[in-house]
């Protein structure tokens, strides 16, 4: 399950972020699922497909963050 | 009758049991009465380990097993309850919603659905993710039972259950990935498959409304997955299980 439905939604996530329309909460879930997807599937495609979001989450998260448009951002510090 | 099966000494979340060498952890879990999350897995047939609501953490392993698919030994660590692990475990009970169309308000099993007790157990209270919505066509071919793949989650006891205790093998799961589809004979319509005996097994064990009879309303479908290991107990020790007794 994991590896079949959460490579979807990793997509459908990454997807939203990369074409401007992503939220400050989309890019804390992708975080999220992409540990689950690593932690708990049984196959091998799940347990490394998120390793490359996850580590252009840490060395370009800057990026991720400007692709998230300031108006929402400001929604979700507040 | 005394189990003579020798004996191997193992910790749930800290606490001290006494397990059967070569039963699963889940087995031994669930004999014990600690309760560790599963859909796939059904006593009486064999070991699937897709669900993954069954992960527990042994020791410090970094690495998570599937209770049902993990062997007890001795001095065995086990974690069954953990903050990562209920994170973990509401994901996917929250992937599994997603991923089809589980409207419990108009579902032949409300109530009654092993798929809704995890979203209680897990505390899955609402889906973070997109609902994928697919569009998926109701078989409503066979005169007995109904199959709504809107609601399946392909745990495959159905597949499990026609091809070990019934000798049929009319279910199986096609295509892969997020493609995979339940099918009868290789993708006819139920009701014109030659091979179903009509015995009605993977209706009684599918976990949630996605296999139902015929004219069942909202809240009225019951299911009985211990027919399983009932069956599976007569075939290999010759008794009947009290059906009261296998819950």
């Amino acid at each position: 399950v994991p590896c079949r439905a959460g490579t979807v939604q990793i997509h459908t996530l990454l997807d939203r972020i990369g074409s401007g329309d992503g939220v400050w909460a989309d890019l804390r879930h992708l975080e999220q699922l992409c540990a689950t997807v690593r932690d708990t599937s049984l196959c091998g495609l799940g347990q490394s497909a998120p390793n490359p979001v996850l580590s252009t989450l840490q060395y370009f998260g800057k990026e991720y963050e400007e692709l998230l448009s300031d108006e929402k951002k400001e929604v979700a510090d507040a | 009758m005394r189990d003579m099966r020798p004996a191997v000494t193992v910790t749930f979340d800290g606490e001290e049991y006494e397990a059967f060498a070569g039963e699963s952890v889940m087995d031994a879990a669930r004999r014990l009465g600690v309760k560790i999350p599963s859909l796939c897995y059904l006593e009486g047939l064999s070991l699937w380990g897709g669900c993954r609501l069954c992960v527990v953490q042994i020791a410090e392993d970094h690495r998570l097993r599937p209770a049902c698919a993990t062997t007890v030994a001795q001095d065995m660590e086990i974690k069954t309850d953990t903050p990562m692990l209920r994170a973990h475990r509401k994901a996917i009970v929250e992937m599994l919603f997603a991923e089809g169309n589980h409207v419990c308000a108009v579902c032949v099993s409300n109530g009654k659905c092993e798929l809704q007790d995890m979203a209680v157990a897990t505390g899955m209270d609402h889906v973070r993710f997109d609902y994928q919505a697919p569009q998926r066509e109701v078989d409503a071919s066979h005169p007995k039972y109904v199959f709504d793949p809107n609601r399946c989650i392909l745990c495959t006891r159905c597949v499990r259950v026609c091809d070990e205790i019934e000798g049929a093998h009319v279910w199986d799961v096609a295509f892969r990935g997020s493609d995979a589809e339940l099918v009868a004979e290789l993708g006819k319509p139920w009701g014109e498959s030659t091979s179903c005996t009509w015995c009605g097994k993977c209706v009684a064990v599918c976990p949630t409304g996605a296999m139902a009879y015929q004219g069942k309303a909202v809240g009225e479908m019951e299911h009985h997955a211990n027919i399983v290991i009932r069956l599976a107990t007569a075939r290999t020790k010759g008794e009947w299980l009290d059906p009261e007794e296998v819950g």
